[in-house]
């Protein structure tokens, strides 16, 4: 940028004041209160605005200091000046009632937007902040403000997340982690279906190796479960002959056997009862006496022994033919037993034949089931081991996922080698620039941790409050102009010293101006010395004057 | 004498389980085969030489006497075959306890042998599958006994892990025929000599092209036969080209248009190529639920001019992204991350 007209309507005390600046060097020449710093403020102001601020005025509310006593409403100014060889007016009303600003490109009169951001595209994104910490060096204020760190450290890491370049970096690390985010949702969504699958096929295999098992137990105890069956069958058949039947009938026919043998005994007795009576009534009556009642009884005791002998031959033949009956039937049970073993032991050989065939059958049947699901456990492991396999999908998510991760940490590592990079830049720019104001007896300086400033002569560093105050300032001015070439990378501004040099011996001073006359920039040099001047021309270094007078 | 030579019918297999058509892709291996077996009868073939892989798994009993009921059905033909690595004769194969009809020879032995087919004069060699893989090349000296017969040599493998062999090798020996199986595709090795037979039906979607059995005849002049394809399934690859404009919903329509003009039998693999739209991609998810489409690909890159970026960012934190990645080993990894990193720097 370089300033081609300065229109002050009213400002301090400055009022309809016009100016038109060279492009390189301008001193700006004037006595104390001739509102140097003024027309230095009125430059920065018109470039970033000039706001009232809220609250009580105080000294360093700019806005009060520059208000016009009597005229506030013409408190207000105009700025001619060149971006890339285009020409542009600024117009600003600075009172705060009614404050305007209204840019117009030259070239085709066209009205830019200072609201939409028109006019900092046109100062390359430099702000006020960054302005008057570096460029813009107000009156004894070369130290540059402990804020200045911070923008400093903020530039770096800018630099560092490429936003100089038009990337957004915090916005890219984002996006990247975003995508991996999501690649690995997708990834455990499907492991999570994998792994439902997983638990199924377990679960199968544990119900097969379940079955397996009780197979294999079947296979050894199973036909016995069916044998013992078959011996119950057994069991009945051998009680088959009714052996209680027999049992009570043999009961039966003993106690008939004994009736049978009693009453042979009662009529035995009896007829020897008759034959002894009779024997005896015939010797002691009959043969006495005998008399009709005599015979009688004799006659009486004949029946009786006939009937006592009659009975006993009856009863003995009874029993005899129950005798030969129960003969008869025991030899036939006896035969019937020995028959029933010989069925039996048959039966039993049989029957173990058909356990064996049995046997070998049901263990046959057995041992196919148990192939057969050994064999579809076979095929329920191979199915697992292939459910394992990640299938096309989930390589494809883990690719992604891996190529985000390396992305992100790509990116990282070049953002911290870009810190460092931008930081080790401008430290080498600020060195080159204090070299040169020193002619070479600092070297280096460089920023510490703090962002403060350390220099460093021989092997000894130095902090700029270890040095004379000339030092310093150099020390200053070198990191202001070195900075300030950084942050206007896109389009340069005009520089302004106010006072600046003014610890300078004449040496320093001669080198410093010889510096800034190699300078492509446009430069405001406020002095109320007549010192510069004469530098300026002795050394035959090109420059504009602006008198300002009271 | 007149021969069918199939493989890798791989009864059992379920593909595209996923997919709502999956039960009757379930069918086709069994329906494929018993074609094959009607095949046979109608065509009074002498000779079903089965080159293992008849199961896709090891065979259940009830597997086991359905093909075997489907034997019995053709009793004039002999049926000569082997087992795969997937229906190994494993510990506990079912094969071990099943009894076949008597027209099927299986060659059960982990050594080559043969038997030897009546009334035909031809003696089939071969080996079953004792294990899942069999690294020795034990193929490539093979060569059949003296003798007046046709010699056919039934095979399963071809790859490192499934008895590898050299097909010049077959091609010199004195087997009339060399029927194998194992890998997929069907292919004439040696043309009417050595020959795969593919897999009867395609086992799942890496399987492309047209699949089914080969016919032939052996005979005094020599050995000829012949490619005769089995259409239940096949699937296809469709190589869409997009452009970043394109949307999900048009390149569904598509889609569609060109499926409904492919022959019902068709399952088709999508291959996207071409610029990817990276604020709106194609739901490729979306795409993989349409009908009759088993699997969706996309090699589609964002069409950056890579050297053009990296000259207009140079030193910038782009141009050294672009550089960084591009000095590593370049994989599908770094590849991915490459236009990940380029296209979340250019975002605004």
């Amino acid at each position: 940028m370089r300033i081609t007209e300065i229109q002050i309507k009213n400002f301090g005390n400055l009022h309809n004041i016009n100016i038109r600046p060279l492009p390189g060097i301008n001193v700006i020449y004037g006595e104390n209160e001739t509102g140097k710093s003024t027309l230095q403020q009125f430059i920065s102001g018109m470039l970033f605005g000039l706001e009232k601020r809220q609250g009580i005025p105080d000294r360093t509310d700019d806005y009060q200091q520059y208000e016009p006593w009597n005229n506030s409403a013409s408190y207000a100014g105009g700025l001619k000046f060149t971006v890339a060889d285009k020409p542009f007016y600024l117009e600003r009303n600075f009172y705060y009632k009614e404050p305007s600003a209204k840019l117009i490109n030259e070239e085709d009169l066209e009205e830019l937007s200072v609201e939409h951001g028109d006019l900092d595209v046109l100062l390359g994104g430099m702000n006020r902040e960054t302005y008057e910490n570096t460029f813009c060096i107000r009156q004894a204020s070369v130290e540059t403000k402990q804020e200045f760190a911070d923008t400093l450290q903020n530039y770096f890491v800018n630099a560092s997340l490429g936003r100089e370049g038009g990337v957004d970096l915090a916005g890219a690390r984002k996006q990247l982690r975003d995508g991996r985010e999501k690649a690995c949702q997708e990834y455990q969504k499907k492991q999570a279906e994998q792994k439902e699958e997983e638990e199924k096929l377990l679960m199968a295999e544990r119900l097969l190796k379940k079955d397996v098992e009780q197979l294999k137990k079947q296979k050894k105890e199973g036909y016995r479960a069916l044998l013992q069956r078959e011996e119950d069958n057994l069991f009945l058949l051998e009680h088959d002959s009714n052996q209680m039947a027999e049992y009570l009938r043999d009961i039966r026919q003993q106690r008939q056997q004994k009736s049978y043998y009693l009453r042979f005994g009662i009529s035995i007795v009896l007829f020897f009862a008759a034959l002894l009576a009779g024997i005896w009534n015939g010797l002691e009556h009959l043969m006495k006496a005998p008399a009709a009642g005599w015979i009688g009884l004799e006659v009486l005791l004949g029946c009786l022994m006939l009937f006592a002998a009659v009975q006993a031959f009856s009863w003995h033949r009874k029993s005899k033919r129950l005798k030969l009956l129960r003969r008869q039937q025991e030899e036939e049970s006896r035969e019937q037993k020995q028959y029933n073993s010989i069925e039996s032991e048959q039966l039993k050989q049989k029957e173990q034949q058909q356990k064996q065939t049995r046997k070998q059958a049901v263990e046959e049947l057995l041992q196919i089931q148990v192939l057969e699901k050994l064999a579809e456990l076979v095929n329920l492991q191979e199915e697992l081991e292939e459910c394992r396999i990640p299938t096309e999908e989930e390589e494809e998510y883990q690719r992604q996922m891996k190529a985000y991760e390396l992305a992100e940490r790509t990116l990282e590592q070049l953002s911290q080698e870009a810190y460092q990079d931008t930081r080790e830049q401008m430290e080498q720019e600020i060195s080159r620039i204090l070299s040169e104001l020193t002619n070479g007896k600092y070297k280096k300086i460089g920023l510490d941790s703090q962002m403060n400033l350390v220099a460093t002569a021989g092997k000894h560093r130095h902090y700029p409050w270890q040095l004379s105050q000339g030092t310093m300032e150099q020390m200053y001015l070198a990191l202001r102009m070195g900075a300030g070439g950084f942050f206007t990378r896109e389009e340069s501004m005009p520089i302004l010293l106010d006072e600046v040099f003014a610890a300078f011996d004449e040496k320093r001073l001669t080198g410093t101006l010889q510096w800034l006359g190699r300078q492509k920039q446009q430069i405001f040099l406020f002095t109320c010395q007549k010192r510069e001047i004469d530098i300026l021309e002795s050394q035959g270094i090109p420059f504009g004057k602006i008198m300002l007078s009271r | 004498m007149k021969f069918i030579h199939i493989a890798d019918v791989h009864l059992g297999a379920k593909p595209d389980k996923d997919k709502p058509w999956g039960e009757e892709r379930e069918n086709h291996s069994w329906q494929a085969f018993t074609d094959v077996i009607n095949k046979a009868r109608e065509e009074q073939a002498q000779l079903l030489l089965i080159a293992g892989d008849l199961f896709h798994r090891q065979p259940l009993m009830g597997e086991l006497k359905e093909v075997n009921y489907q034997f019995s059905r053709i009793p004039q033909t002999q049926v000569a075959l082997i087992a795969g690595n997937r229906d190994f004769i494993g510990m506990h194969s079912c094969y071990r306890a099943f009894t076949w009809a008597e027209n099927v020879h299986f060659l059960r032995e982990e050594k080559l042998g043969y038997a030897e087919l009546e009334g035909l004069g031809v003696r089939v060699y071969g080996l079953s599958y004792g294990r899942r893989r069999i690294r020795e090349h034990l193929y490539d000296q093979a060569q059949p006994a003296a003798g007046e017969f046709y010699n056919i040599l039934l095979g399963h493998g071809g790859d490192e892990d499934h008895i590898p062999f050299e097909t010049e090798s077959l091609k010199d020996s004195d087997f009339d025929y060399v029927a194998l199986g194992h890998i997929h595709k069907p292919m004439q090795l040696v043309k009417n000599k050595v020959v795969m037979a593919g897999a009867l039906q395609p086992v799942s979607p890496k399987d492309t092209g047209e699949h089914g059995f080969f016919m032939g005849e052996i005979g005094k002049y020599g050995c000829r036969a012949e490619f005769y394809p089995l259409r239940y399934c096949e699937y296809a690859s469709l190589n869409l080209k997009v452009n970043k404009e394109i949307t999900t919903e048009a390149l569904m329509e598509v889609m569609k248009s060109q499926i409904r003009k492919a022959p019902p039998h068709q399952f088709f693999k999508i291959n996207l190529t071409g610029d990817s739209n990276l604020e709106e991609p194609v739901d490729l998810e979306a795409l993989a639920r349409m009908d009759r489409v088993v699997q969706v690909q996309s090699r589609c890159q964002p069409d950056y001019d890579l050297e053009k970026l990296k000259l207009q960012y140079q030193g910038q934190i782009l141009g050294r992204y672009i550089e960084a990645l591009e000095e590593m080993p370049q994989d599908e990894i770094t590849k991915k991350a490459l236009y990940y990193g380029v296209e979340a720097l250019l975002t605004e």
